[in-house]
Formats: C-alpha cells, structure tokens, sequence
C-alpha cells in the first residue's frame, strides 16, 4: 500500500485500533523510515495525547521516585549503616557553620564542591558500569580502528546487542569550542543514526557508552563526525572514526 | 468522570526546559533523572493508573517506564523537546500490554513497538499542548457523545480492539467503528485539520 492508501488509518494505528493489513504496512512504512508516514503519524499522536490527558490525577507514593532512581544506579538504594554518622557529621557541620560565622560562606562553598564532586563521581560510576557490562557481555563483539593511519585516533569499539556501544579511543584531542564530537551507527542499509554526542578528555582520550539494544547484524560501522555543539542529525563532515562491524553470520542472533 | 484533568498539566509543559533535559538525559547526568520524574512522575503514574487500577501494580510499570526512556534517551530529539509525551506513550503502552497478560489477550506487539520510534513524539508539547488547540479539543472531549466517548477510552486505557469492544458493548462491529471514526472526526475537527472520510 502506499501512504496515500494508509492516510485515514493512521489515526486508528496511533489509538491501537488499527487493524491488518493497513497496521502492518504503517509499520512497514515506519521501518524503513518513510517520512510521509512519521510526519502523518506525528500528527495522530496528538489526538492520543488529549486522550492521555483524560486520566483523573493521582498520586503516587513518596517512596516510588527512590526506588526509580536506585534501579537506575543514580542513587544509593539505602544509606547504609554508616548513614547515623553522616547524618552527625552534617549536623555538626551545621553547629560549625553557626559558630564560626566568618567561615560559613567558606563552608557551604565545599559542601557546594563535595556535591559536585560526588554528582560528578556517581556519572562516571555509572558510566564505567555500563562500559563493564558491554564489555563483558559473552555477545558482545567487538571492531578496532585507527590502525593503519599515521597519526589516527586510535582504538576500538565494542557492541553488544542489548547493552549498547562502548567506544574507547585515544589520539582524540578534544573538540575545539563550539564543536562536539558525534558518534553513529551506520546500518549496513540505510541512514546513520545518530547516536550521541561526547567530548574527549584533555589527554586525547574517549570512553563514551550509548545504551540501548543495537541489531549487530544490522550494523555496518560505527563512526565519529565532528560536529557543531548540539550535534546534527545527519553527519555533515567526513568521519574521524570508523569501525567496520565484523559479520555475525547467520547463527549469532 | 471529569474530563482532562491532565490537561493542565500538560499545559505546563515547559518545551524549553524539556530540550534541555533531554541533552542532560543523553549525557546519563543522574540528576536529570530525578527532574524527570519531578516533571512527569505524577502524569505516568495517573496514566497508568488509570489503566490498571491497581496501585502496586501502577508503581511497578511507572518504574519500567522511566528505566526505558533513562535506556534509551538517545533516541530522543534533543531540539524538539519531545520527552513528555514519549514517555506517556511508553507508559500507555506498557500498561496496555500488561493488562493484556493478565486477562490473557494477545498482545498488541505492532502498536506496542510504535514507541520505538520517538522521533513520533515531537512538537507535542510546542505545538498542540502549550496552544489554544489543547483547550479546544478538551471542549471536544466533552462534547462527543457517550457512545463515543466510551469507545475512545475503551481502545486507549484498555487496549481493546473494535471486535473486542463490539463484544463488550454488546454493538454490531460496524457500529462500533461508526463511534470511532465520529469521535476521531470530531476531535480532529477541534485540531483545525481535516479527518480523512
């Protein structure tokens, strides 16, 4: 069918009611990126968000948004038998802070530091967890790059089809103001996809992990393009990076 | 029942903040998390309390949720701002698919993976929600009929199909589709667009 075909169902197909053949083809259209087909459904999803807005308001327990964050592992799920001590420590910190009036400013600066500090230690926990865990997925398959070039960046890209992409690169300066660096995954039919947008740090080196489930046998390459900062939706300059991702074959699904 | 009392939430949709939430999702800031749930929490919750009624269960499928968008916020369009209404599709859809499990439909695996493009979510918030369109709509909802308006919320907070609900109803299958198409037609009348015959 063609999208002209499908026009009066993609309402039907944004509310659930669509039905075969049109529900399959609309999908069918959605796969391969037809833009009539997103631009027609876009417009269908408004009526599904005034329908969402009919929902009576409720509340949900103080607890819920806890329990969200520690599954996530942004956020200790308990504080822990040393939790009494930190809560003494504040506390007095809080007298010093009193007491000694002259040095209250200078206090609440390094707590204002040591949360920065704990915020920006906890992302790269995180970050290093996710880059374990494609790392050592037994399915995880992995692509050098940079190897033959006289001064590359360097290093190697791992894929793993439900964790995500880890991309460890070294010789990578930086990207200078106002740029970013962008990496993609290239289907071995089709558009790049963008898939997020990393800085190096000062010593030239990367490790950027963007999760989420990846079809490798789909995947030709990843790759880097220099960008403007907020990144672009197609790259608009010639790769800096590419990984040519090895064939599975028909039996690693 | 009350129509819409979402809407106002919705309305509230701050589409530039939500840009910029989405950039610090995609650099994995924990904070970000937290915001978004500060933002949308209660919505989801609503939503998919309203679908399966049942508080415990409603909290589970929340937390699905925002791990799903926190996974895979890559996906998003940083510049359209398109958070908010990706994850109530994501919540609806999720709900939706529980509530099939457990009354032992099948489920609807084509709409469920509609979500996976959230490239469909965008604009929602600029264009429709932050509007004069949203508040005409809403005084749509309030005027369709109640044939019609129990066959909208039939499909989209139980998940049922036409089939299905002509059984549930007790109404010829044809009638039933007549109620959708007459509801769809006149919300999309509100949305200034013309409804395909």
């Amino acid at each position: 069918m063609n999208c002209e075909q499908l026009r009066e169902h993609y309402e039907l197909y944004a509310i659930g009611l669509a039905e075969e053949p049109e529900r399959g083809e609309i999908r069918e259209h959605l796969e391969r990126g037809c833009e009539v087909c997103m631009a027609e459904l876009q417009r269908a999803r408004e009526l599904a968000a005034i329908i969402e807005g009919s929902a009576p308001l409720a509340e949900p327990s103080a607890k819920l948004r806890q329990r969200i964050l520690a599954s996530a592992g942004v956020e200790p799920r308990r504080l822990g038998w040393w939790a009494p001590f930190w809560a003494v420590a504040a506390i007095c910190a809080i007298f010093a802070a009193g007491f000694f009036n002259s040095r209250q400013k200078e206090l609440g600066n390094q707590l204002l530091r040591a949360r920065d500090q704990v915020r920006e230690q906890t992302i790269e926990l995180t970050r290093l967890n996710e880059a374990f865990a494609i790392l050592s997925g037994p399915d995880t398959t992995e692509a050098a790059f940079g190897g033959s070039q006289p001064q590359p960046p360097k290093g190697k890209v791992f894929v793993n089809p439900s964790q995500g992409v880890l991309l460890m690169a070294s010789n990578l300066p930086p990207a200078r103001s106002g740029k970013i660096y962008e990496m993609w995954i290239i289907p071995k039919a089709g558009m790049p996809v963008p898939a997020g947008l990393f800085q190096s740090a000062a010593e030239g080196t990367a490790l950027y992990v963007r999760r989420g489930p990846v079809d490798v046998n789909a995947t030709g390459a990843v790759a880097v393009t220099l960008e403007n900062e907020g990144g672009a939706p197609q790259p608009t300059s010639q790769p800096i990076i590419v990984a040519a991702i090895p064939s599975r074959g028909p039996s690693a699904q | 029942m009350t129509l819409l009392p979402i809407l106002p939430m919705l309305l509230a949709f701050d589409a530039e903040g939500d840009r910029r939430l989405v950039e610090r999702l995609q650099r994995r800031d924990p904070q970000a998390l937290a915001e978004l749930y500060e933002r949308y929490g209660r919505m989801v919750y609503s939503l998919i309390l309203r679908v399966v009624r049942d508080a415990g269960v409603a909290e589970d499928l929340v937390q699905e949720t925002f791990l799903r968008v926190w996974n895979r916020a890559q996906g998003l369009d940083a510049d359209k701002g398109s958070v908010g209404a990706w994850l109530l599709a994501v919540a609806r859809n999720r709900a939706i698919d529980y509530q099939r499990s457990t009354t032992g439909r099948a489920r609807n695996t084509l709409e469920m993976e509609a979500t996976d493009h959230p490239a469909l979510y965008t604009d929602m918030e600029k264009d429709l929600l932050q509007s004069d369109k949203a508040r005409r709509v809403k005084a749509a909802m309030e005027k369709l009929s109640a044939n019609q308006r129990q066959v909208i919320e039939l499909a989209y907070f139980e998940g049922l199909s036409q089939t299905e609900m002509a059984d549930r109803m007790g109404q010829p299958l044809g009638t039933v589709k007549t109620w959708v198409r007459a509801a769809l037609k006149n919300l999309r009348h509100e949305l200034g667009a013309a409804v395909p015959a």
